[in-house]
């Protein structure tokens, strides 16, 4: 167990009160799991970059109206997602969201996989992400890469838990019937 | 379909309690359909995990950086209004000084004139003075008298009045007894002999 010095929510009051050094420490504690959930929305590391910019600029000037400092992470990750959406809503006005097409998508997928696993195990699940629609993307990327409960990802997708609870369901049923029997032949 | 206590999907992300964990896995030590499909999500969690997370190909600018930092004055004024406590002691501050202002610059406030009308008093003279109290004795009586003659046909009048009601009352009076008393002159001289 990890025990840091100074909790989340104590930098949260403190830079809510105005100290910029508490919120350059909460920054440095949270922009890479930002980064990768905007990147795996995005798909393209400069948008990712910019766009986390964006996101923690964006949450140093609205860090007052937060209530609960213990809910920073859902609020933080509202944030990123309506800032992902709009930026998507701008790049293609006149298309749907879901029609966008990943940029170098097999480039910065794979940029990540671990060396110990095949290529082809991180191609697969780059396809297998790929092959959902964006909603169960953003909801696996959440629930898995980013754990969050069905409840934060309630409030972080604007939805139902139902509709949170489908979409990873559903999601997790594709990627089962594509990436389980590709895993257990890299295990054989 | 799963035999699971649980669904196993919520016990593979997590959303499970302690217990409810437990009771899962349990079950899946002696289920072996509920054995295998944990194993094909497991495999699934393995793969996925494959793609790990990268670091930021550059930090994040602070807002503490020179392209974020405000003015000095914007920075104040930030604080300045951040403060509750502060701006009210701000506004008590600069109503103490106005008030402190105002009595220093303007002058106080001269007391309010009370106009009285005296009424002069002409000195009057002996003479004047009997023929103004006589003249006021003569209208005085000459009302009185006016008021009694008045009062004394009202009377006159009344009693005149009084009299002819009585003088006709006596008339009435005496042409009924006449009356009455031929009747029984009448009644008793009736003829006898018939």
């Amino acid at each position: 167990m990890i025990f840091r010095a100074v909790e989340d929510t104590d930098l949260i009051r403190q830079a809510a009160r105005g100290s910029v050094e508490a919120y350059n420490l909460l920054v440095s504690r949270w922009e890479k799991r930002v980064y990768n959930y905007l990147l795996r929305l995005a798909r393209n590391r400069e948008d990712a970059l910019d766009l986390t910019q964006d996101v923690f600029l964006k949450a140093y000037q609205n860090l007052r109206k937060l209530d609960d400092p213990g809910r920073f992470a859902p609020w933080l990750y509202r944030i990123a997602h309506n800032e992902a959406y709009s930026m998507f809503r701008k790049r293609r006005p006149e298309s749907d969201v879901e029609e966008i097409e990943p940029e170098r998508l097999e480039a910065a997928m794979s940029a990540g996989q671990s060396d110990v696993f095949p290529i082809e195990l991180g191609l697969a699940v780059s396809k297998a992400l790929d092959r959902l629609s964006p909603d169960q993307r953003e909801a696996v990327v959440l629930k898995i890469y980013q754990g969050f409960k069905f409840e934060e990802m309630s409030e972080i997708l604007s939805c139902p838990v139902s509709t949170v609870k489908s979409r990873v369901y559903s999601a997790l049923e594709l990627l089962k019937l594509e990436l389980a029997p590709v895993k257990a032949r890299g295990l054989s | 379909m799963s035999c699971s206590p649980f669904d196993l999907r919520d016990y593979f992300l997590k959303e499970l309690t302690d217990p409810q964990q437990r009771q899962v896995e349990d079950h899946v030590t002696t289920c072996s359909s509920c054995f295998e499909e944990m194993e094909q999500l497991r495999l699934t969690e393995a793969a996925l995990f494959s793609l790990r997370d990268e670091e930021l190909p550059q930090r994040i600018a602070f807002v503490s950086d020179k392209i974020f930092e405000p003015s000095p004055v914007r920075r104040w004024w930030t604080a300045f209004w951040a403060s509750g406590a502060r701006l009210g002691f701000a506004g008590a501050a600069m109503l103490s000084v106005a008030i402190l202002v105002s009595a220093m610059t303007r002058p106080a406030p001269a007391p309010e004139r009370v106009i009285v009308e005296r009424t002069v008093v002409q000195p009057v003279s002996d003479t004047e003075m009997k023929t103004r109290v006589d003249a006021a004795v003569a209208q005085a009586m000459a009302g009185v008298e006016q008021r009694h003659a008045a009062e004394t046909r009202q009377i006159k009048t009344d009693l005149e009045d009084a009299r002819r009601r009585l003088l006709l009352a006596a008339e009435y009076s005496e042409r009924k007894d006449k009356r009455t008393q031929t009747a029984r002159v009448g009644l008793y001289d009736l003829p006898e002999d018939k």
